[in-house]
């Protein structure tokens, strides 16, 4: 370890040598390298500043200035006008010190920072007068790992740095003010406290001289305190309670300052230590390990590394701060070549071989954050009278996140500590307390913006940490993570309604709902084997021997391998970084730990301007497509969790229209080409469907077919149906009829293509149907093109078929909506625990159900099944089986001519990207249920009523007052269906015209346009007569 | 023709358990699935005759639950007039796969021997048990005298 530490410092000197500033007075160790970055920009140096670099380092300047004016730079005799330890800076608020920071910047004034750095370097060595205490010499004598940290720290962090040295700087005057009452509390209270007082040796060792022992370091000696190396929670309460007892806060102050402000600090601190309660994922072995044997694993491992760690570090010195600077060691000078335990840590670099295992280890490596005691201490600090705490720790934190925000432009690889600090910070935000929620709201309020920026400036990989982290150890602050977020965004979103889209804080936060989203998920029960599996391998296994099928099964019981085969067509720039590196989908958890409606915001979802965001997915689609590098357009079609349906309608609506258009352009275009050449069949530009009403689904089907044999593309087209013989023109209406009509028709079982399940009323698959496949394909396509020219059908599917639909398999879960009965006792059967299964259940793998004939039919779930008993061993096996033979195997063939039939139409489109299987259900077939006030609002008014005219609100008590059945009816007569659309009653925008005078006519509709005309009854009596007779009576007529 | 191995077992077995309250169990030749036999209770009022019932079992059994139905008319305030019971054993609500058929059967003995008026089926039948005890049991001992079958001589 110390050897590895004096190459480290050897390198690292080199190093600065030839990155050396040619800027006078910036040539002490405090010199970042951002500096370095600047001036050499400014002189044309060396030219290797990025402008990513340059901005950085204006802002380690900007802070400079800021702690300068603030903190002072330590100098005693410090003469710069602009530097509080000279006595000339007026006192002034943190806003207004700020500013001029800002300005002094701009003016490029002085800045005494090597005076402070000189300063610093003759104190340096010895850090305090209380040299003489214990704990001080303990710290003292462990030069070794303080020169490994500080040098890592010096480099890998190249801004850090600069922070380190302002905050050392800063609290040398501060300790100079209180180094008396300080140094006496300290010697008289110290021993239980670990505050480490160690690194201000760093500054004075960076500067060249290669003597970096303590002996070097003590030659000099002024009275100054170092900076707080680690806090954790005993520490900070022992602080708290002596700071409460002097009645003073400053050292407190200063601590949190010290160690909130730092990356490096902070990332050592609340660190659990051995013998703590800890949990955590282990990794190399899969999942196919339950979380419990993972923890027993993980408890090995971890005794192992701690115990090595111990043997390596000074007994106060927690281990994990130890790894975690490893970490960055390694980071920083991307040799690898390990002090120690290396080959544990290395798996940081992303090298080709192994990359997936490594990728694990890495996600599940967990987080060593003591989360007890951090809470413990949160409600300490912001319980305390004393508000000043909370304020100071607000402004801290907010500085470090905006460090971490901006260091993504140097470091890619370590995020270890960034992990450890922004978990500590969320963790404070969110977890809040009972007795002081005025100042918990008030952090949260400013701190999580720019927790926000900083989490979501993180590479993927560092986010999907932070996702299983979150999941792991703070699942039941996710509801709260989530709301806040929420309010966060919808506050911006009221605050700037017109460009939603480029708000970045809203983008940042959308950003850390998609880790909430993920974090939810993997905190939920996950269904394993997934469902994405794809269906072949289990239809293959149905027809192998039966150890294969066994063998296929347990096989796929480690179901991570994630496969997108067999789903719908997805983009591939639209695939999902987060869900591909955690390698879940929302689509294996059934109930989520937090409901998913609740990552809608309504607020964005309304001022979102649908058609800009779609644009921007277009705009990246064809990037990708022509392989060109990703700008950096934010879309919130990738983020479709946040989105309300009705929103998500609208993006497919472009989408379905902007398809139509061009296909009907490009067919435009093809007629004027081809015009006058022999043999075109001239190209229409909508699909139009021609039917007779006697014979509608045998013309629709030979249409149909005929498109989809010819030129399927035609199907993306608007559809235009013409009943033969009848007037109309379609304006969506006549569609509109047509696709009920069919649906009416393809749905009746007595036409033998589906039965209805008794006891759900669902309508199910014929297995054994006589037609062929054709007349499946016929309803997918309907389906489909329901979706694609907004219609709404009355069809009644088990939501199983809508994810069979996206093109995952049902599974034994799917039975629960499927055949509630049947799941319960498959349940039962799966919960019963006897090892007397044989005998009690007698049940072989030979399984019977009824056809459509209501015959017996049997089937064996393996082949010589009806002598195979189930039994505890292959109860799971039994289950799985004869879910799969239900939901998949039996309907197969049918299942797949349906498909078919639905991809014609929907393939390419966003449909899967943007919609979840529940809300594709809720997009076919409306909601169930009707909010007729709902309706009343939004309803308008033409042809000279008002909402204030007597026949109109006659109408809505009337409507008000009625049976839901006749709310239905109403719904059906107005509008040509009789579910809610996405969105509920108020997308219907129904119309209320009058049409003449009292007369006896009866209320009649447009569905297309859902008018309703309503003659001016003379009274209450007759209306309700007259529209209860329409509605009533309406079947086939009433529909104009 | 085939059915559920356990069902055909649990044929032989009820068969061979000649129990004295449920007797003449038969499934039907053309159709396992379909049983038939004979209630024969204890209690008054219908201690004076025999009911002849029919257990319907699903295609799923055992993973759902049978359907019996009287094929004699009964006076009881939890079975109606076209002979449907509501048993809460096999209600789909508490049907469990590993339940027997033999213990339904119990239940069904049970219920007849102590009618439940709290979960009738025949409001106006669970009226008159809770109201007028004594004119129920007429009733019910006329009804039974009038429509069940003959009770087996031992």
């Amino acid at each position: 370890m110390s050897g590895g530490g004096e190459e480290h410092e050897q390198r690292q000197q080199k190093a600065r040598q030839t990155s050396t500033s040619p800027l006078p007075g910036v040539s002490s160790a405090s010199t970042s390298s951002a500096a370095a970055a600047v001036a050499s920009g400014g002189t044309g140096g060396n030219g290797r500043a990025t402008p990513e670099m340059k901005r950085s380092a204006v802002r380690s300047l900007i802070q400079r200035y800021f702690h300068q004016l603030q903190s002072g730079c330590g100098n005693v005799h410090c003469t710069n006008a602009n530097c509080a330890s000279s006595g000339k800076v007026a006192p002034m608020t943190p806003n207004e010190v700020a500013a001029r920071a800002l300005q002094l910047f701009s003016q490029d004034a002085q800045l005494c920072d090597s005076a402070a750095a000189s300063a610093t370097a003759a104190a340096a060595a010895v850090p305090a007068p209380t040299a003489s205490s214990p704990q001080q010499d303990v710290d003292m004598l462990s030069p070794n790992d303080s020169s490994s940290s500080s040098s890592n720290s010096s480099t890998s962090t190249i801004t850090s740095a600069s922070t380190t040295t302002t905050t050392s700087t800063q609290s040398q005057s501060q300790s100079q003010s209180n180094a008396q009452p300080q140094g006496t509390v300290e010697q008289t209270e110290r021993p239980p406290m670990i505050i480490d007082l160690v690194k201000l040796s760093r500054p004075l060792s960076a500067i060249g001289t290669p003597a970096t022992t303590p002996a070097g370091d003590s030659g000099a000696c002024t009275p100054t305190l170092p900076p707080v190396e680690f806090l954790d929670a005993e520490s900070l309460e022992a602080l708290y309670l002596q700071c409460q007892t002097a009645a003073n806060y400053d050292r407190l102050y200063q601590a949190i300052n010290d160690v909130f402000s730092s990356v490096d600090r902070l990332s050592k601190s609340f660190v659990c230590r051995p013998g703590q309660e800890r949990q955590h994922l282990e990794c190399n072995s899969t999942n196919a390990l339950n979380k419990e044997q993972l923890r027993q694993l993980e408890g090995e491992h971890d005794k192992d590394e701690d115990s090595t760690q111990r043997a390596e570090t000074p007994a106060e010195r927690c281990p994990d701060a130890g790894d975690a600077e490893r970490h960055g060691d390694e980071n920083a000078d991307a040799v690898g070549e390990g002090d120690g335990d290396g080959d544990i840590d290395d798996n940081d670099e992303d090298e080709p071989m192994g990359q997936q295992e490594q990728n694990e280890e890495f996600l599940h490596r967990g987080t060593k954050v003591d989360f007890r005691g951090l809470r413990h201490i949160k409600r300490l600090l912001f319980g305390a009278s004393c508000s000043a705490i909370a304020e100071q720790l607000t402004s801290s934190v907010i500085q470090l996140a905006d460090y971490i925000r901006y260091m993504r432009l140097y470091r890619q690889d370590s995020w270890e500590q960034v992990l450890h600090c922004l978990v500590i910070c969320f963790d404070m935000a969110t977890n809040t307390t009972a007795n002081n929620s005025v100042t918990d709201m008030e952090y949260l309020d400013r701190v999580l913006p720019k927790l926000c920026h900083a989490a979501a400036a993180m590479p993927v990989r560092a986010q999907a940490r932070l996702a299983l982290i979150w999941s792991e150890y703070c699942a039941d602050q996710l509801q709260v993570l989530l709301s806040s977020c929420q309010q966060q965004i919808t506050l911006q979103v009221l605050l700037d309604e017109e460009s939603v889209r480029e708000n970045e804080h809203i983008i940042s936060v959308t950003k850390v709902l998609k880790i909430v989203f993920y974090a939810n998920i993997l905190a939920s029960v996950l269904e394993r084997p997934s469902c994405r599996l794809p269906l072949q391998e289990v239809v293959e296994s149905e027809g192998a021997a039966a150890a294969a099928a066994a063998a296929a099964l347990e096989e796929s019981e480690d179901l991570f391998v994630y496969s997108s085969m067999q789903q719908p067509h997805m983009p591939k720039f639209a695939e999902d970084p987060l869900e591909k590196c955690l390698q879940v989908s929302y689509i294996d958890c059934r109930s989520p730990l937090v409901p998913l409606e609740e990552f809608y915001n309504e607020a964005l979802s309304e001022h979102i301007q649908m058609h800009q965001d779609y644009l921007s997915y277009k705009t990246l689609a064809m990037e990708s497509e022509l392989g060109s590098s990703h700008t950096n357009y934010f879309c919130f079609m990738l983020y479709a969790f946040i989105l309300t349906p009705a929103t998500k309608v609208d993006a497919l609506y472009y989408d379905c229209r902007m398809r139509m258009y061009s296909e009907r352009y490009s067919s435009l275009y093809s007629i004027l080409h081809n015009f006058g050449q022999d043999g075109q069949e001239g190209a229409r530009p909508d699909l139009k469907l021609t039917v007779r009403r006697d014979q509608l689904i045998n013309d629709a089907l030979i249409g149909l077919e005929l498109v989809a044999m010819s030129n399927p593309k035609d199907l993306k087209k608007q559809l235009v149906v013409e009943f033969v013989g009848e007037q109309g023109i379609d304006e969506g209406g006549v569609s509109k009829e047509f696709f009920q009509l069919i649906v009416e028709e393809i749905f009746n079982p007595a036409f033998g293509m589906f039965v209805q399940q008794e006891e759900t009323n669902n309508m199910w698959f014929n297995a054994t149907p006589f037609e062929n496949g054709a007349q499946f394909t016929l309803i997918g396509i309907i389906i489909g093109l329901a979706i694609y020219n907004n219609v709404i059908l009355a069809v009644n599917f088990p939501m199983v078929v809508y994810r069979k639909l996206m093109g995952y398999r049902g599974t034994f879960y799917d039975l629960s909506d499927w055949s509630p009965t049947l799941y319960k006792s498959l349940k039962t059967m799966l919960d019963y625990q006897g090892q007397d299964m044989e005998e009690v259940f007698e049940q072989t793998f030979k399984i019977s159900y009824s056809n459509v004939f209501g015959e017996l039919v049997e089937h064996e779930l393996v082949p010589h099944g009806s002598e195979v008993l189930v039994g505890q061993h292959n109860k799971r096996l039994f289950v799985n089986l004869y879910s799969d033979f239900l939901l998949n195997v039996n309907i197969q063939q049918q299942f797949k001519a349906f498909r078919k039939g639905f991809e014609m139409v929907t393939d390419e489109s966003p449909l899967k990207l943007l919609f979840r299987p529940e809300e594709i259900e809720k997009l076919v077939c409306g909601s169930r249920e009707f909010d007729f006030v709902e309706l009343e609002h939004s309803t308008e008014y033409e042809g000279g009523y008002t909402e204030e005219t007597q026949i109109v609100r006659d109408f809505w008590s009337i409507v008000h007052a009625m049976p839901h059945e006749s709310k239905r009816k109403l719904l059906e007569f107005t509008t040509g269906s009789a579910r809610v659309p996405v969105g509920g009653l108020k997308c219907l925008r129904l119309l209320i015209t009058r049409h003449g005078p009292d007369s006896d006519r009866l209320p009649t509709s447009h569905t297309c346009f859902n008018v309703l005309l309503l003659p001016e009854y003379s009274s209450k009596e007759k209306l309700e007569e007259r529209l209860l007779k329409a509605i009533n009576y309406s079947k086939g007529f009433g529909m104009l | 023709m085939t059915a559920p191995r356990r069902l055909r077992k649990e044929l032989v077995d009820l068969q061979e358990s000649s129990l004295k309250s449920f007797r003449d169990i038969k499934a039907d030749d053309d159709n396992l699935l379909r049983w038939t036999g004979l209630i024969v209770p204890d209690n008054p009022p219908y201690n004076k005759g025999a009911f002849r019932i029919e257990i319907n079992f699903p295609a799923e059994y055992p993973f759902k639950p049978p359907k019996i139905s009287f094929k004699t008319k009964i006076y009881h305030p939890n079975i109606d007039e076209k002979g449907q019971v509501c048993l809460p054993i096999i209600s789909t609500e508490n049907w469990k796969p590993a339940t027997r058929t033999d213990q339904v059967v119990q239940a069904l003995i049970a219920l007849i021997n102590d009618p439940e008026p709290e979960h009738p089926l025949r409001a106006e039948l669970a009226e008159e048990f809770l109201k007028d005890k004594k004119k129920f049991v007429k009733n019910a001992e006329d009804y039974t005298r009038k429509h069940s079958e003959k009770r087996p001589a031992d």
